[in-house]
């Protein structure tokens, strides 16, 4: 069997790395390579990286160059995302060094890009990330102002396309260290059945053996290891004394 | 030493490359053919999906010459896909036949598709383990949803490492020259770093 996931979670933002509260407010946090690094020496199961100003300007490519000097010396399996609209672009992210694909609000108007990404690399290479927001107490997609989606019917659909992994992230805790709204994981867990990576709130390690208590494999963390006192041993030797099953 | 990486267009090229740098070789990336020409080492990377990749290796007429270099004593590393392609015939994204090496069928590991992704324990034979220098039962990087299934009986024997996700996957083999792994060893930190050394020093009989 797998053993539990725990993930770093990257935010690229002029080759430099930041991250920030319900996708806003964005600090400074330090240097992509050393940092990951870092993370590698630590025992990182895996890293993922967003470059977030594609989101802000829409012709803008990923920053290949920094991806490529990060892979240089990591041996982690690297996710990647931000800007991947098409092929082109996945080959050249894949090229660059990381193992997965990270597609997000490319696939909300045109879900053909994932077809495309399935049949050249296959499924496994797949991410899709799903970002909720709860309002009046529902959870809708965030970027789907217009509230048009239905959830269930959308993860079933880029599930039945063949992509391998879907990482959820709860914009409204991120930041917050409130941990995850583990109510709506188990929900969102029993529609699920790719692997699955959730983010968003944990700020904790409570929190932490709560999620995994619920039965969510991979957790990626933010806050709690960048802006907080924790590290990824430390965060691992207390799970592992718990007796969790994970890799230190 | 004349170390190849092969590109197919899929593959994460650039992770196993650097992870072959780092470890203080100096590899070169085959594009065609003719850069085949007095290579004494070859890894063949995954990341990619069987059926388009193969037409890839066809399309650029490495899929003959590797199949040459198969009967030779140059050792041979497979990751993932690049492992796969070693069996008889494969259905990811259609039906596609391998090098045959392997007398099995490449086949998902459940349907509906399910996906190991994350690290596993594999368990390692004894003798292998020692000579690599890790334990008997090593953690890798996975990131696949198709497996080796029904290996013939006469090739069960080169099987040298199992994974029990869902199903026992076989996820290391070494048949002649070749090494096949299902896990990623450029992406398993220090014991993938210490199996790639294995390889890359390896002599086969």
């Amino acid at each position: 069997m797998n053993l539990l996931r725990i993930i770093p979670s990257l935010l690229l933002s002029n080759k430099k790395l930041v991250k920030g509260t319900m996708f806003k407010n964005h600090k400074s946090a330090g240097n992509p390579i050393t940092t990951t690094l870092a993370f590698e020496n630590q025992g990182a199961d895996e890293i993922s990286i967003i470059d977030i100003d594609c989101y802000k300007k829409k012709d803008l490519e990923p920053d290949y160059n920094t991806l490529k000097e990060i892979a240089k010396f990591s041996t982690t399996p690297i996710t990647f995302g931000g800007g991947v609209k098409n092929l082109t672009i996945a080959k050249k992210v894949i090229r660059a060094g990381a193992e997965k694909i990270y597609i997000n609000r490319s696939i909300l108007k045109n879900k053909e890009i994932i077809n495309d990404l399935v049949k050249y690399f296959g499924g496994q290479a797949v991410v899709v990330g799903i970002n909720l927001f709860k309002e009046n107490n529902k959870y809708k997609i965030y970027e789907d102002i217009e509230n048009k989606i239905n959830l269930e019917k959308y993860i079933l659909q880029i599930q039945e396309m063949g992509i391998g992994e879907i990482k959820i992230m709860f914009v409204d805790r991120e930041g917050k260290k409130i941990g995850l709204d583990l109510e709506y994981c188990k929900y969102l867990n029993k529609i699920i059945n790719v692997s699955c990576v959730f983010e968003g709130g944990i700020g904790s390690l409570d929190h932490l053996e709560n999620a995994f208590d619920e039965g969510i494999k991979a957790i990626s963390l933010g806050t709690m290891l960048i802006f907080c006192d924790y590290n990824i041993v430390k965060i691992k030797s207390h799970l592992l004394n718990r007796g969790y099953n994970i890799r230190l | 030493m004349k170390i190849g990486i092969i590109d197919y267009g899929a593959g994460n090229i650039n992770s196993v490359y650097n992870s072959v740098y780092n470890l203080g070789y100096d590899p070169i990336i085959i594009k065609n053919q003719k850069d085949l020409k007095n290579i004494q080492k070859i890894i063949i990377p995954g990341v990619g999906s069987a059926f388009n990749s193969i037409k890839i290796f066809k399309e650029k007429n490495l899929f003959e010459e590797i199949k040459k270099i198969i009967n030779t004593n140059i050792p041979i590393l497979g990751i993932c896909l690049g492992f796969q392609i070693f069996s008889r015939n494969l259905f990811e994204g259609g039906e596609s036949n391998g090098w045959n090496l392997i007398n099995a069928k490449v086949v998902p590991i459940d349907n509906p598709a399910i996906f190991n992704i994350g690290w596993c324990e594999v368990d390692i034979d004894k003798d292998l383990a020692i000579n690599i220098g890790i334990k008997e039962k090593t953690n890798f990087y996975f990131c696949h949803s198709y497996f080796l299934d029904n290996i013939n009986n006469q090739d069960r024997k080169f099987v040298l490492g199992y994974t029990t996700f869902k199903k026992k996957i076989p996820s290391l083999i070494i048949k002649s020259n070749f090494m096949g792994v299902q896990f990623h060893p450029e992406k398993s930190q220090s014991n993938g770093n210490k199996l790639l050394k294995y390889f890359l020093k390896w002599q086969p009989q």
